[in-house]
């Protein structure tokens, strides 16, 4: 078991070397996930792969919205532009707090082995049909990227009604039960939204920060849910892709949203 | 200043259309000096390097960081050495960072520049010489040539900084080397005299100098240098007994001057020559020597010479003090030099 483990983070280290350009995933990293009341917490954001991520600067024209909702409604954070932390918060009332961050497309463009390696590797099997079908498999790609990431911060003890809830990102992951009240053995279900409608036959992968090569994954049901086996303990991330081919007008073949959902369990 | 960097990058990012990944922390500057050394400075998110540091096979921070940095001239790579430092967060608003330098000696006859750099998941800058490439984690830079990084300096102001640098050696810093012109000056008030010697002397240093820079002779400067603290006494102590100019004055005067030129080479040494224009610099540091010199015997005949020179007072009142207070000051510095 530890060869293995140590041999497939030789192969994800040497991924990273060959494969450097392929997309990454980003989520959002408060520096604390049990803030106390009246706290306040600075919020990074990272982008990487498996869990080993580069912070991203507060870059203000990226921001379409980045914002905290709690009890008491929705509020943006706040931040210097080109700071990192990204942006910070003031955990007001106890509570679980929802941290969004919903970017602005930023534009990418890919050789044709990069891109369909990508495809593949984040189960984009649509895309492959299609570019398939379109004999396109062998052609460069353009792709705009939109990046809808959250997080689940808990100040104080967890509460099954107060949970996760919808933000309103164009794709979004919503935990259906609060995490922080799952035990061991318990299912946490998750639900994929694509435009507000429950996305289905989508890759929805987990992993964990204590060991990130061991991915937990599921494809959506009809009603865009998954029932996730998760591990107690340690920063979870979530994440799932969608693609579609890119709006007229927008200078690229394909639109990409990545979805992304943290939240770090206590051991006990 | 990283602030205003990353938001100049994003702005001409989005002017250009550049395509790319979200832009990271991180940024990359190389600089060359004198076409010889290359020095690269990484500074990025100290703990997000450590994380990925800390899954990566190998041991040590060197080896490991070896892994994913490439540097290379003209397509062959080279092994920097490592140094690296961490500075805390300055305050709660920031990150501590880590800065890692890569230096080594460029190769002969390297004409470009790749790198490439695995640590980082988004895009970063690469700065050198002013210009700005935009790169991903694990890209290959676009070579960039030495020659416009590292500019050769032209031969003109090769030749005018080391003809500068032969005369300062002289005017003002080589206060012995002017003392023992300045008794070469008072032996005789016969132009004659002053001519040969200065030719003698200026025959046998360009020699030596010429010989000790391309290596054939080598004397150390403890040698070297308490014996032309000797050659002064010896000049300013015969200015006192004699004001003849006789052959073996001259021969002496050429033999002192074998040891002044490799007290200029160890100078010349150590100031360091361009390899490029070895010449260039050699010849006109040597010039620029000769010019001191002349200066120096200028100096002393306008201030004294050509008003007094012809006076019967001269030698007793001039020729002979000042050539006492050379011989006092020479000696010092040989006990001086010798026991050093």
């Amino acid at each position: 078991m530890h060869r293995l483990l140590r041999s497939s983070m030789l192969i994800r280290m040497g991924l990273l070397v060959t494969a450097p350009l392929l997309a990454h995933d980003m989520w959002i990293e408060p520096m604390t996930f049990s803030p106390q009341t009246g706290e306040i917490v600075g919020v990074k954001l990272r982008v990487g792969q498996d869990l080993l991520g580069d912070p991203l600067p507060r870059t203000t024209s990226l921001i379409n919205q980045f914002i905290v909702e709690d009890s008491e409604g929705r509020k943006p954070l706040v931040g210097r532009d080109g700071s990192d932390p990204a942006g910070f918060l003031r955990v007001a009332a106890p509570g679980l707090l929802v941290i969004g961050y919903n970017s602005n497309p930023s534009s990418v463009e890919l050789t044709p082995e990069k891109f369909n390696q990508y495809v593949k590797e984040e189960g984009l099997d649509t895309i492959a049909a299609l570019r398939a079908s379109r004999n396109e498999t062998g052609s460069k790609a353009r792709e705009i990227f939109s990046r809808c990431a959250k997080s689940l911060v808990l100040s104080g003890p967890a509460s099954e009604t107060a949970g996760d809830h919808r933000l309103g990102f164009t794709l979004e992951l919503v935990a259906e039960r609060n995490p922080y009240t799952l035990r061991a053995g318990q299912d946490l279900p998750v639900r994929l939204t694509y435009e507000n409608r429950p996305l289905a036959g989508a890759l929805v992968v987990a992993m964990n920060r204590l060991n990130p090569s061991e991915k937990v994954t599921a494809r959506t049901d009809k009603a865009g849910r998954v029932r996730l086996r998760l591990r107690p303990g340690g920063m979870w991330l979530i994440k799932a892709v969608h693609m579609i081919p890119a709006p007229a007008g927008a200078n690229a073949e394909w639109a990409s949203y990545w979805a992304s959902l943290t939240f770090e369990q206590s051991r006990n | 200043m990283r602030h205003s960097h990353i938001v100049c990058g994003l702005t001409l990012m989005l002017c250009s259309g550049v395509q790319a990944h979200e832009i990271g922390t991180t940024r990359v500057s190389v600089s060359f000096q004198e076409g010889r050394t290359y020095d690269v400075e990484i500074v990025t998110d100290a703990t997000a390097l450590a994380e990925k540091l800390e899954v990566s096979p190998g041991s040590g921070f060197d080896e490991k960081f070896r892994q994913r940095v490439k540097i290379a001239f003209d397509g062959a790579d080279v092994r920097p050495q490592i140094s690296y430092s961490v500075e805390p967060p300055i305050d709660a608003l920031s990150a501590a960072a880590a800065t890692i330098h890569l230096t080594g000696q460029i190769p002969e006859k390297a004409q470009h520049f790749t790198w490439t750099f695995g640590w980082t998941f988004a895009t970063y800058a690469l700065t050198a010489g002013g210009a700005t490439q935009w790169l991903e984690g694990g890209e290959t830079s676009t070579p960039l040539a030495l020659a416009s990084l590292a500019p050769q300096p032209n031969r003109m102001s090769t030749a005018w900084r080391y003809l500068r640098l032969g005369f300062t050696h002289i005017v003002p810093y080589g206060l012995d080397h002017m003392l023992f012109v300045l008794g070469i000056y008072l032996l005789s008030r016969r132009a004659r005299s002053v001519l040969l010697q200065v030719s003698a002397f200026t025959v046998a240093h360009s020699i030596t100098l010429g010989l000790s820079m391309y290596g054939l002779i080598s004397v150390p400067p403890r040698i070297v240098e308490p014996m032309i603290a000797i050659s002064i006494a010896y000049v300013a102590i015969e200015n006192i007994f004699s004001s003849e100019l006789r052959s073996w004055r001259i021969a002496l005067v050429f033999a002192f001057g074998l040891l002044h030129g490799m007290g200029f080479a160890g100078a010349l040494k150590e100031l360091g020559l361009p390899r490029s224009q070895f010449v260039t610099a050699l010849l006109t540091f040597n010039v620029g020597v000769e010019a001191g010199q002349l200066a120096v015997i200028a100096t002393a005949f306008l201030l004294v010479g050509w008003h007094c020179a012809d006076r019967n007072w001269y030698r007793s009142r001039v020729v002979v003090p000042a050539s006492m207070v050379i011989a006092c000051t020479a000696v010092y510095w040989t006990i001086e030099r010798l026991s050093l």
